[in-house]
């Protein structure tokens, strides 16, 4: 049994390694995604036991998180992974490249159709031989671009599009909200005159629309 | 978990090959340059990403809100008092959480042929038997992988409670200086009528 796991634990650091040793990119949007999942997760959890939410306002709140959420993690995802993509597609295709790289590759005659589809940087540079020390060099450079690329994705998407997407879904639920209570208010003044039920700002501020972790 | 390829979208992929061909081509110059990337592209990891993210929110997200012509002025200012304090929570343990798990990893991804180890199954527990790509990166992505289930308990524990102190502090301060500039405004009201009076 101990075996077993500890095989097993062996191979998930193996995955790790294989997969994000190169790439550290790919691990903060894959990090990034579950994080978001986690947190959403989170803050449907403590609805559910949130003893001071009404079961009306629970079967509200439930969907509009899960929504919530959904915006986060599409706009996350496309925007970062574009970003990454773009990023990651022009430094292997040499459409950005340091001089050092273009000029090695220029002297070797390695240089033809450069920036094309076609053109694989480190494939070319093998081919040209290259040093261990110069491409482990060339590899940083690319780590560095993957990285700016995906953090200013990162930014674009959490902090400009994601709010304000947010923001107009959250206003017009908030105005579905009051419709539906001001329905339910009409009803009560019908049915029982002596607890009649107002809208107020407490109604929505004991749940927490989204937690970035 | 597996993430679903944005690749294999044709409308995706369409745009990306657009703007792949709007982007113009960029040589790298200048020492400086190479020099910055490549030392982002070796230390700048999950907490770094995490606080960043969080200072450029601070930056963007209050304003969004506070700008938020779709509802009352009232919600207006309690949403951006929330965002704020969700921004300084979420990143404070976010930062903290991420990095202190990176170095709990490195602390025990000690090298296999180390000599004079102190407790050579703890300071080993987490070195892989394939040598990595990067032991660094290797090292990151797992102390971040560790770092995500530690925080679906800070999460819970300390993220939710402190973003809801903060939002009731700022709340409170807010409603503090209105009071403050009303009574301000009455007092030169007041001097006013009065100066008038003297005069």
């Amino acid at each position: 049994m101990l075996k077993a796991l500890s095989s097993q634990f062996n191979r998930i650091k193996n995955v790790i390694s294989l997969k994000y040793g190169k790439d550290p990119g790919k691990m903060l949007i894959h990090t990034g995604v579950a994080g978001w999942i986690m947190s959403s997760a989170a803050q449907i959890i403590g609805i559910v036991f949130n003893d001071k939410i009404s079961k009306e306002q629970k079967l509200f709140m439930i969907p509009q998180e899960a929504a919530d959420a959904t915006v986060n993690i599409v706009s996350f995802l496309l925007v970062t992974q574009t970003f990454k993509h773009i990023a990651s597609e022009a430094m292997r295709t040499g459409k950005w490249i340091p001089k050092n790289i273009k000029d090695f590759l220029k002297k070797r005659g390695q240089i033809k159709n450069l920036g094309t589809k076609n053109f694989n940087v480190l494939k070319r540079l093998e081919k040209a031989k290259v040093g261990r020390r110069t491409l482990s060099k060339y590899q940083n450079v690319c780590n560095g671009i993957d990285v700016v690329a995906t953090t200013t994705g990162s930014v674009i998407s959490c902090n400009l599009i994601t709010p304000a997407v947010r923001n107009v879904y959250a206003s017009h639920s908030q105005k579905e909200m009051i419709a539906r209570m001001e329905n339910g208010k009409q009803k009560n003044k019908k049915t029982d005159a002596a607890f009649p039920y107002y809208v107020s700002l407490s109604d929505f501020k004991n749940h927490s629309s989204s937690l970035k972790i | 978990m597996k993430i679903p390829r944005c690749e294999y979208i044709p409308a995706y992929n369409r745009l990306v090959k657009k703007i792949y061909n709007y982007i113009p081509s960029w040589t790298i110059q200048g020492k400086k340059t190479t020099k910055s990337l490549r030392w982002i592209g070796q230390h700048i990891s999950s907490p770094q990403n995490r606080l960043i993210l969080g200072a450029t929110a601070l930056m963007s997200q209050p304003f969004i809100d506070l700008y938020n012509k779709r509802v009352d002025e009232e919600t207006r200012k309690v949403s951006a008092a929330r965002t704020v304090a969700k921004i300084i929570a979420g990143t404070l343990t976010g930062f903290t959480v991420r990095y202190l798990c990176i170095l709990a990893v490195d602390k025990m991804t000690k090298p296999l042929n180390t000599k004079r180890l102190k407790n050579r199954k703890l300071q080993t527990f987490f070195t892989p038997k394939k040598l990595p790509h990067s032991m660094l990166k290797y090292k990151q992505a797992l102390g971040t992988i560790i770092s995500l289930a530690v925080m679906t308990v800070t999460n819970i524990l300390i993220d939710a409670p402190l973003t809801q102190y903060l939002t009731n502090k700022f709340v409170h301060n807010e409603k503090e200086y209105e009071k403050f500039k009303e009574f301000q405004k009455n007092l030169i009201k007041n001097n006013q009528i009065m100066g008038g009076k003297n005069a």
